[in-house]
């Protein structure tokens, strides 16, 4: 079989090239989002900061590189936005012989550097926890808890679980050792490997979920602000 | 029970280029699978029929077939999983020989190119390894050649490349996540072997009638493994930090 030699390629991948109004729509979907939480930013409310603005609104794109170079949404975007394939079965692939393709050869091995936001991701991470904390502290002297706290603990739980059960993770946690038996406390760290890869085994779930949940925490936040009934205190004292 | 209608894509390029699908009518008998309906179709209906199989027990490999455009083991599928009007392809990522068989000799190409088991220097044989260890690459060892993950891979099937696939992956994990073993085969991954081509759309892992979680516990951490000497400049600093003698 004639085989294609690597040096064909080039930096600006095929996939670019081609009329795909999925991957068009996908930048406008994406870059008319980024230009809202600039326009309509919200500051912080009756306690509660939301997620997209904590710390602070300039995270928003080291986040967004953390979620798009996540292996989890490769798959997806790989899938629905290029249809390199769209599916598995014969039939409804949707890719072609005809298609150009260079998958993580080119642009896409950007991707490689996952990592580095994660360590980013990770950094952030206690700042939602903190968020929670202010939640029911807001008022001097006095100890609240609200729904909306509630909301937040979710939404922070499945960003922790999420960004704990990725693949980059897991391989510079353990997933890189061949000989555990070798290292001092290997056993330990093959349990922490294996407890670690049991998470993984959600980490598509996990990232879709927390997705749209952080979404909905956005748009409950927004709800407050105008107004919304949606708000609801199960304790109050002060302290 | 109801007769089922089978189709199957027949065809021999040595002789024609022309190809057509041919319906046979089969009893089912309880507990048939699509390899024993087939085997009907050749006792009973038509002897020119060509498929290859050997074990009947999902342990060959032989019998990987695209059944209903599913790539899957003839002999694992059992009819009363299909509906009653069922469609037989020959695997597509590979030329045809004869109707259902393939020539998948390209893979034992790429084989060869693998390094094999090389032992870190001065162990003593017999060698001596942990249990704990060895669980992740054996996983790996299951796998049966059947070529369904090559055969679903849209790198294989629908674009050219020098990826050498995912069963190939699987074999070179196996080698790399063990704990005696001396190379690092994550470099030949990294050039020769393509693995940038494969964009993790877990396909492979999808049909591995192992069930080897190929995308997840042998890409992925390839993958990581180039990311480790390839692109990640302050991991390769600390661990040149780590190695020199202060
Ligand atoms: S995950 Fe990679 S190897 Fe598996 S089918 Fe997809 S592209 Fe091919
Ligand atoms: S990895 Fe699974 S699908 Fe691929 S050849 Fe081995 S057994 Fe078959
Ligand atoms: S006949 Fe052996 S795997 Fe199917």
């Amino acid at each position: 079989m004639e085989k294609n030699s690597n040096s064909s390629l080039t930096w600006f991948p095929p996939e670019f090239k081609e009329l795909n109004w999925r991957l068009w729509s996908f930048a406008l979907i994406l870059i008319l989002s980024a230009g809202a939480l600039i326009l309509y930013p919200v500051s912080e409310y009756q306690g509660y900061v939301d997620p997209f603005y904590s710390p602070t609104v300039l995270v928003i794109p080291l986040i967004a590189l953390f979620r798009l170079s996540c292996y989890a949404y490769r798959k997806d975007y790989y899938r629905h936005v290029f249809r390199h394939p769209l599916a598995c079965i014969d039939g409804i692939r949707f890719d072609d012989k005809r298609k150009g393709y260079s998958g993580e050869m080119t642009f896409f091995s950007l991707n490689n550097f996952h990592r580095y936001f994660l360590y980013i991701a990770i950094v952030i991470l206690p700042f939602f926890y903190y968020d929670i904390y202010v939640s029911m502290m807001y008022v001097p002297g006095e100890f609240i808890f609200r729904l909306g706290t509630i909301v937040l603990i979710v939404n922070t739980i499945l960003l922790t679980l999420w960004t704990f059960s990725c693949h980059a993770f897991r391989h510079l946690t353990g997933g890189h050792t061949d000989c555990y038996s070798c290292k001092t406390a290997g056993g330990a760290k093959k349990k922490f490997y294996n407890g670690q890869s049991y998470l993984n085994r959600y980490h598509e779930q996990l990232a879709f979920i927390s997705l749209i949940v952080v979404l909905a925490v956005d748009l409950y936040i927004r709800a407050l602000i105008v107004g919304w009934p949606v708000d609801f205190t199960f304790l109050k004292f002060v302290i | 029970m109801e007769d089922v209608k089978i189709k199957i894509r027949r065809s021999e390029p040595a002789l024609s280029s022309e190809w057509r699908y041919e319906e046979y009518s089969v009893p089912v008998v309880e507990g048939m699978v699509v390899l024993d309906a087939v085997h009907y179709i050749q006792n009973n209906i038509d002897p020119t029929l060509a498929v290859r199989w050997n074990c009947k027990a999902a342990r060959c490999g032989s019998c990987s077939a695209e059944i209903d455009g599913k790539p899957k083991l003839m002999c694992k599928t059992r009819l009363d999983s299909l509906g009653s009007k069922i469609t037989i392809n020959p695997i597509k990522a590979y030329p045809v020989v004869k109707d259902l068989v393939t020539d998948v000799s390209q893979n034992y190409e790429i084989a060869k190119k693998i390094p094999p088991f090389t032992p870190k220097q001065g162990l003593q044989e017999p060698w001596k390894f942990m249990q704990i260890d060895v669980t992740r690459s054996k996983e790996f060892r299951t796998c049966i050649e059947c070529f369904l993950c090559q055969d679903v891979c849209h790198v294989i099937r629908e674009h050219q490349s020098n990826y050498y696939g995912p069963k190939h992956v699987v074999k070179i994990a196996a080698l790399d996540l063990h704990p005696i073993d001396s190379i690092d085969r994550s470099e030949l991954m990294h050039h020769d072997g393509g693995l940038g081509y494969c964009d993790i759309t877990k396909c492979c892992q999808n049909v591995c009638p192992e069930e080897i979680r190929i995308t997840d516990n042998a890409i992925i951490p390839e993958k990581e493994r180039i990311v480790d000497h390839a692109y990640d400049p302050i991991g390769v600093l600390i661990k040149k930090i780590k190695k020199r003698k202060w």
